[in-house]
């Protein structure tokens, strides 16, 4: 018994001790790292969506389009975070590799990249990760261009992501816009 | 003695259980090229594009694709899929990639395990390479190879991928439209 017990405080130790493993045990906010990590590399600083806006934006009636039509909402209800960057310069100076190296640094641990496009000419770029929890995906997208950034995460039924994943390159957009006029 | 070996068997199950684990997803992910030599393009390019689904998102999209014709065509070929890569990239000028560049992709695919299929066709401009990887005389792997003077696309997809139903594929999942025209049911040659 007293074995036993020196075993589990060692390996309970260990475990404290071990730089990482703490956290690790600690739910990641990378949601969280992603917007810092846009602030720190392009040197902006996110806003809260003013309330007017929101309104807006719920009064709008546009809806995702997706392949084969419209979809009124595609993120499960309650899911959504939303951060957005407006009227700010995102200019990665040609270090556009960069920024995308540490975005999947900073996250990649929990979520696999799925679908990444980029414009170095037209400093545009959009990230979609995913991460399976349970039954459902989260799905995190971050989207930045010249003066604007917007950073999304969400979860989605497997039938959701399903019938995104058909057109991929149309996925981060719909999503966003799925995010940004519906009042979750 | 049987207490021995009871207690051997107990240590031998999960190291060949471990080693034939490993040995089968090995064979699986040996279709899988490594495209990393490519990251660098994105910096160049006016468009990149990389899409990597792996086989849970597979899975998932095939049990929850809906039951139209072409939703269960598009079902019925990617079921069993392991994995589907694409790395595309557009450029203003022409030379912004290198030949080596694209060697660094060809030498992988001169492994014996690929064959080029012959006769594949783009309607589109530029050079276009088909590989298929045959394991155990199944196919277990496809590769793409679209290189224009302005693009350079590679497409991997893992898995049992039917060949004369590559084009099913294109604009979806990622997969450009490559125009691929060819021997449908062209047999592979060395």
């Amino acid at each position: 018994m007293k074995t036993r017990l020196t075993i589990v405080t060692l390996l309970a130790t260990l475990v404290l001790s071990v730089p990482g493993a703490s956290s690790a045990i600690v739910a990641r906010d990378d949601f969280g790292e992603a917007v810092k990590l846009i602030e720190q590399f392009y040197h902006v600083k996110h806003q809260s969506l003013p309330l007017l806006a929101k309104a807006t934006m719920k009064a709008a009636t546009t809806a995702a389009r997706i392949k084969g039509g419209e979809y009124r909402k595609l993120a499960e209800a309650g899911s959504v975070k939303v951060v957005f960057f407006e009227n700010q310069e995102f200019n990665s100076r040609g270090d556009m590799t960069r920024f995308r190296a540490s975005l999947v640094n900073a996250v990649g641990n929990t979520w696999s990249p799925l679908i990444q496009t980029l414009s170095a000419t037209e400093e545009s770029q959009t990230y979609i990760f995913l991460r399976q929890a349970s039954e459902k995906f989260n799905v995190l997208v971050v989207t930045i261009e010249r003066h604007e950034a917007v950073v999304v995460q969400v979860n989605l039924k497997p039938a959701t992501l399903a019938m995104l994943l058909k057109d991929p390159n149309e996925m981060g957009k719909a999503i966003t816009d799925d995010a940004t006029t519906n009042d979750n | 003695m049987k207490t021995l070996f009871q207690t051997a068997l107990k240590f031998v199950s999960p190291s060949l259980l471990l080693l034939v684990t490993v040995a089968v997803s090995a064979s699986a992910q040996d279709a899988r090229l490594q495209l990393t030599n490519l990251d660098y393009l994105a910096g160049k390019a006016s468009q990149t594009v990389n899409v990597d689904i792996d086989e849970k998102v597979l899975h998932v999209t095939a049990n929850f694709l809906g039951n139209g014709s072409d939703e269960k065509e598009v079902k019925a070929l990617i079921n069993g899929l392991k994995g589907i890569y694409v790395r595309s990239f557009e450029f203003e000028r022409e030379g912004e990639y290198t030949p080596a560049d694209v060697e660094a992709i060809r030498a992988q695919l001169k492994n014996s395990a690929w064959t080029r299929i012959v006769g594949v066709v783009s309607r589109k401009e530029g050079n276009i390479e088909v590989y298929l990887m045959l394991t155990n005389n199944q196919i277990s792997g496809l590769a793409v190879l679209a290189v224009e003077p302005k693009e350079l696309t590679v497409v991997n997809i893992i898995g049992p991928v039917d060949l004369a139903k590559l084009a099913t594929l294109e604009d979806q999942f990622g997969i450009p439209d490559l125009g691929i025209e060819g021997p449908a049911k062209s047999k592979p040659r060395e």
